[in-house]
């Protein structure tokens, strides 16, 4: 019996210590914690070893398996010394625990960023993140010892409850409404003016004001509106960090127009390109249409299609080979035998991109004047030609004083053309080259600067300030140049 | 006929009107009756390219393992990518999913539409496992002020590709790991011939330039994330890059980063710096186009360390179908879908299991520039970053123009920098 008994001592004595497996319990879940998030909270039954893996697992039903769920996070339990502890909110996701005082520290990441938490840990708090939104979701424990041993706690069911943050809707009701109001004033215009004419017996324009009514709502739509919105834009802070919030800061916008290191600079070669152009496009166009209008011209169609073909061809195309020919590997260089990189240069890129618009806008001005000539009077040459008077004489004093009606309406209209031509700078040089830290390029004019400042700084308010100072600046022209010219009265 | 005239005319300002009275509530209810869900998403990937084949196929794998999902797909150009997808959500037209750069989030990171940000925080979405499954560092940089804005889907670097055929013609090595800059100077000088150049590379372009920057010793920002252009080696590395151009005439005057590759696909240059998005299109122009790592710099011991980008898929802030766009997002990086475009399209996969993927380790093109990768810097995801380009084109045209030394185009470059970034705080 007492052999017996040293043997069992022997056996109880040499087996291993029982250690009673940690086991995750009382799980408590939270549905509350925010969109797509669950609460997870849990106490081990006993302090965590070293080398324990806790993985939480989820399934859409109850589950006493893993096979039947889907892992979704693991924490280690390990040595923390050298790990990085964000704080909460800092990681992708929140993740506390606690050795049993009742004080919750964020856990340690390591560099593959899982979860890391001392032994000795008690108990766990993890906001669980991409889960359904509101669809019940099981969720358990699995903690697998160093042995690789492993004990799933009982599941326990939620349900993320909070909804996504409000979509975002942008709020365009007030600017239809404003354009519904701007038409509705429209039509209330027509009906006054109606009414006023027949107060005052002009009965023979009775339908007139019907007729403009749908070219006059257009235009308040596509054309009143906007301008309007782009002046009260100008008077704003608004910018693409806060659109929608923007409020209303005074002249300030239109002070920093005029404190912009480039400004006087961008005007003025603004202003030399749209002199320049015009001059050249006017200059070249009446010559060549004067050579085609000659009788003694002979293929004259053939002349005349050749002289079209910049206009007819789109011209984003014949710009980009224009930038293609004076790259320094483009035919320009070839032909010379040089190296020239004219559009690295300040000037060069200015000469260049003047030439190019020259070449593109001749076409037009050809037509038109072409058109002009034809209208005048034969008789009126023939006869010059029986008084003996010189061909130089007859340009002078003949065709050009009847060409002053046709000349002046096409030359303002070419000025604000060319004033706020975009595409040839914006796809030949870009404005550039920039020499300037914080202003216009050296070939940017006006326009193609103002949509930097929108669409590249995302300053609508300055932007629009910008495009108020071109509006003046052209009405101011216009007004003066028909003022001296008497244009109005030529073209009547 | 007056009163029909006066009926007419009231119908057509109360059409005007009735949309600005409606609330927006019934817009959205209307909208979740429909059952299919439609999903936009916006690629920046090259028309007609490998890449551009292989996302659509995938596109179409989604929506028949998914028959309730329709997706629409939309092409923008890469550098506008991040400008476009603004101006289409400050207008309520965003999309869906969008493919944007690392280094376009911290642009986008700040802008706000009536007090929401653009993109969607994916944090409460992706589980820590669907994390895990990514290089942390390439999850890191898709983070923008703790949000994470994307799921990363490549990443990519420059590096060293040459023609062996035109080295061996010059009877020069082909460049090794062991390369200095002035070994490749002398071998860009000995292939100079002709009209053929020794390397090609945009000398006047920042890009290029930042991995010189590091390897000189210089550093875009320091710890607080204050710029340093104007760092210690920086208008070393500006000068050694302007001159391969202006003194040493062994890159072609004026070329830019198209130009380069027509160059490199003509067998017109030896050597070009450029990244694994080009190699499909060198392979298909038959050049027997080979990798070596970016040079060390003598002067400091450093190698070139280029820029890391990475590429992911964002979701809208204003999508109505968050879920289903990140189960997307989450399909086109996952591990499948970046092996096949890796093996494909040679785009450097961000997912850590393919790091160890023999397909992908054998993979001489795709190993030789993930060994690029570890050499290079992250690009940081932070609103300078983002801004950082418009100065350094000012500094670097003055500097090509002759109008001012490369140490004091920097200094005016930090400065302006500078500037910018205290106009908006």
């Amino acid at each position: 019996m007492k052999k017996y008994l040293v043997i069992f001592a022997l056996v109880i004595f040499c087996l291993p210590p029982m250690v009673e497996a940690s086991e995750a319990t009382q799980l408590e879940a939270d549905g509350d914690a925010g969109y797509r998030k669950v609460g997870l909270n849990w106490l081990m039954n006993s302090p965590v070893e070293a080398n324990t893996t806790l993985e939480i697992w989820m399934n859409e039903s109850s589950f006493s398996d893993t096979i039947d769920a889907t892992k979704h996070s693991m924490i280690r339990v390990g040595n923390v010394s050298g790990l990085q502890q964000p704080g909460f909110g800092e990681w992708y996701d929140d993740c506390s625990y606690e050795m049993g005082d009742g004080a919750y520290l964020p856990v340690y990441r390591d560099s593959y960023g899982v979860a890391v938490v001392p032994q000795g840990t008690i108990g766990v708090n993890c906001t669980l993140t991409g889960l359904p939104s509101g669809i019940e979701i099981h969720l358990a424990v699995l903690t697998i010892d160093a042995d690789e041993n492993s004990i799933l706690s009982s599941s326990i069911a939620s349900t993320s409850i909070v909804n996504d943050v409000e979509t975002v809707v942008i709020e365009t009701s007030p600017y239809i409404f404003a354009i519904g109001s701007i038409a509705l004033s429209m039509i209330a215009l027509l009906f006054v003016l109606r009414w006023m004419d027949n107060r005052d017996g002009r009965n023979t324009s009775r339908s007139a004001h019907f007729y403009i009514a749908p070219a006059i709502l257009a235009l308040s739509v596509l054309t009143f509106y906007p301008v309007l919105y782009g002046i009260w834009l100008s008077f704003t802070n608004a910018d693409q960090s806060h659109l929608g919030e923007q409020s209303f800061i005074g002249l300030n916008n239109f002070l920093t127009v005029i404190s912009t290191s480039g400004f006087f600079r961008v005007t003025v070669f603004t202003l030399v390109w749209s002199v320049v152009n015009v001059a050249a496009h006017i200059g070249f166009g009446l010559i060549l249409a004067m050579a085609l209008n000659s009788s003694e011209l002979k293929g004259r169609s053939v002349y005349r299609t050749a002289l079209l073909l910049p206009w007819a061809i789109p011209s984003y195309i014949s710009v980009l080979v224009w930038r293609g020919l004076y790259e320094p590997a483009g035919a320009l260089n070839d032909f010379l035998g040089t190296n020239l990189n004219l559009l690295a240069d300040a000037n060069g890129a200015r000469i260049v991109v003047i030439l190019v618009n020259i070449w593109l806008g001749i076409p037009f001005m050809m037509m038109s004047i072409s058109g002009a000539l034809q209208a005048l009077p034969k008789d009126m040459y023939e006869a010059a030609e029986v008084d003996g008077i010189d061909a130089f004489s007859r340009f002078r004093f003949l065709t050009l004083p009847n060409l002053r009606s046709a000349l002046i309406p096409l030359s303002l209209l070419g000025f604000i053309w060319t004033f706020n031509m975009f595409n040839v700078i914006y796809l030949m040089t870009d404005g550039g080259p920039n020499l300037d830290f914080d202003g216009p390029g050296s070939t940017d004019i006006l326009i193609t600067y103002v949509y930097d400042v929108a669409f590249r700084d995302g300053a609508y308010g300055v932007a629009a300030a910008w495009s108020v100072v071109i509006f003046l600046m052209l009405v101011a022209f216009s007004w003066t140049y028909m003022k001296k010219t008497n244009a109005t009265e030529a073209v009547s | 006929m007056n009163g029909q005239r006066i009926i007419c005319s009231f119908s057509i300002v109360f059409l005007l009107l009735l949309p600005g009275c409606l609330s927006t509530d019934s817009i959205l209810e209307e909208e979740n009756v429909d059952q299919v869900i439609e999903l936009d998403i916006w690629h920046s990937f090259a028309a007609e390219s490998k890449e551009q084949a292989s996302f659509e196929s995938k596109i179409a794998l989604f929506m028949a393992s998914n028959p309730g999902v329709e997706v629409q797909i939309s092409a923008i150009p890469y550098p506008e990518a991040d400008q476009q997808f603004m101006i289409a959500a400050q207008g309520g037209e965003a999309p869906d999913l969008v493919r944007l750069s690392s280094d376009q989030l911290g642009k986008i990171g700040d802008i706000r539409v009536g007090g929401q940000p653009l993109l969607e925080d994916l944090r409460p979405h992706t589980t820590p496992i669907d994390r895990s499954n990514f290089d942390p560092r390439a999850l890191n940089a898709m983070r923008y002020e703790g949000d994470l804005l994307g799921i990363p889907a490549s990443q990519d670097c420059l590096s060293l590709l040459y023609n062996p055929i035109l080295f061996d013609s010059a009877g020069i090595d082909y460049p090794d790991e062991n390369w200095t800059l002035d070994d490749m100077l002398i071998a860009a000088k000995d292939l100079t011939s002709g009209d053929v150049n020794g390397l090609a590379l945009p000398v006047k372009n920042a890009y290029w330039w930042f991995g010189f920057q590091a390897g000189f010793g210089g550093s875009l920002f320091d710890m607080n994330g204050t710029p340093t252009l104007d760092s210690n080696g920086s208008a070393e590395a500006m000068d050694w890059m302007l001159n391969l151009e202006l003194n040493h005439s062994v890159v072609e005057t004026g070329t830019q980063t198209e130009s380069m590759k027509t160059q490199f696909l003509s067998s017109k240059a030896a050597m070009i710096v450029d990244g694994p998005w080009n190699w499909a299109t060198y392979e298909a122009g038959r050049i027997p186009v080979q990798q070596a790592l970016l040079p060390m710099v003598s002067e400091t011991g450093e190698r070139v360390a280029p820029l890391v980008t990475y590429k992911g898929w964002s979701v809208s802030k204003q999508s109505l179908n968050k879920e289903w766009a990140t189960r997307l997002a989450l399909f086109l990086s996952s591990s499948e879908v970046q092996k096949e475009f890796a093996i494909e399209t040679y785009t450097m996969p961000t997912h850590v299991d393919l790091y160890q993927d023999s397909e992908i380790t054998e993979n001489i093109v795709i190993s030789g520039f993930i060994g690029q990768l570890m050499e290079g810097t992250p690009a940081p995801t932070t609103r300078a970053m983002a801004m950082v380009y418009d100065p350094l084109v000012t500094a670097f045209e003055n500097v090509y123009a002759g109008e001012m030394s490369s140490s004091e185009a920097l200094s005016l470059a930090d400065e302006a920098l500078e500037s910018d970034l205290e106009d908006l705080s």
